[in-house]
């Protein structure tokens, strides 16, 4: 079970493929920052592999104005959801 | 009394983002107060890279913005948190203590406590020592 973090907008499609090769089965994916554009419907692509398994970090998405449009299956957490996804998976990985 | 669903944990951070020119320092900073409100640990945050830069304590950022050197001193201050700074990292990049100045015959520091320069080794000992390392990308 991996929490893996993921800071970089979908424009950067080789972390997104190489993490998607990384993703286990019962890990979860956290995007903050500029990874929070994957969360629009139109880069719903960049998510595909993830099975649903993604979560994205609420202020990050509204400090962009993102807040109001983002795809119904990524479930938006705020930053005591960002520290309650590190107590719950025992490990976590930072792809940059 | 803070409500606990889950057990109190330990964290260690890793901030390789420099200040500003990143997010990454102020995600660290923002989820280090969110652990702290939620009763957990912050132990000790180390800085690596660019990340450095965080620990000057000549940074002076328009009154109306996040002081991010002051939010990381206020963390120490109230929390017990270790703040590392790699010394190699720091060196490099002029960041300098009291008694590394002197070591290299220099007229001033900028690095004062409770950040501390320290070597890599204190971050093995905070990857080993704590139940979670968290790090926060540039």
């Amino acid at each position: 079970m991996m929490l893996h973090l993921l800071n970089r907008s979908p424009q950067f499609d080789g972390i997104y493929w190489d993490l998607s090769e990384a993703f286990g089965a019962e890990d979860h994916l956290l995007l903050i920052e500029d990874a929070c554009y994957a969360a629009l419907p139109a880069a719903a692509a960049s998510l595909a592999a993830f099975g649903g398994r993604v979560s994205v970090l609420s202020e990050d998405a509204a400090s962009r104005g993102l807040l109001d449009r983002l795809s119904d299956g990524v479930t938006v957490v705020d930053m005591a959801g960002f520290v309650a996804l590190t107590a719950t998976f025992p490990r976590s990985l930072s792809w940059f | 009394m803070i409500d606990r669903p889950y057990d109190v944990l330990s964290y260690a951070l890793l901030v390789h983002a420099a200040p500003y020119s990143e997010q990454g320092a102020l995600s660290a900073l923002r989820f280090a107060q969110a652990a702290v409100a939620q009763g957990h640990r912050v132990s000790s945050v180390f800085f690596y890279r660019d990340g450095v830069h965080n620990a000057s304590m000549l940074m002076a950022p328009p009154q109306d913005e996040v002081h991010l050197a002051e939010g990381w001193r206020s963390l120490a201050q109230e929390h017990g948190t270790e703040l590392l700074v790699c010394v190699a990292a720091g060196l490099r990049r002029g960041l300098m203590s009291a008694e590394e100045s002197a070591r290299h015959g220099r007229e001033a520091h900028n690095v004062e406590p409770p950040f501390v320069l320290t070597g890599l080794g204190q971050l093995v000992d905070a990857m080993l020592g704590n139940d979670r390392v968290i790090t926060f990308a540039p």
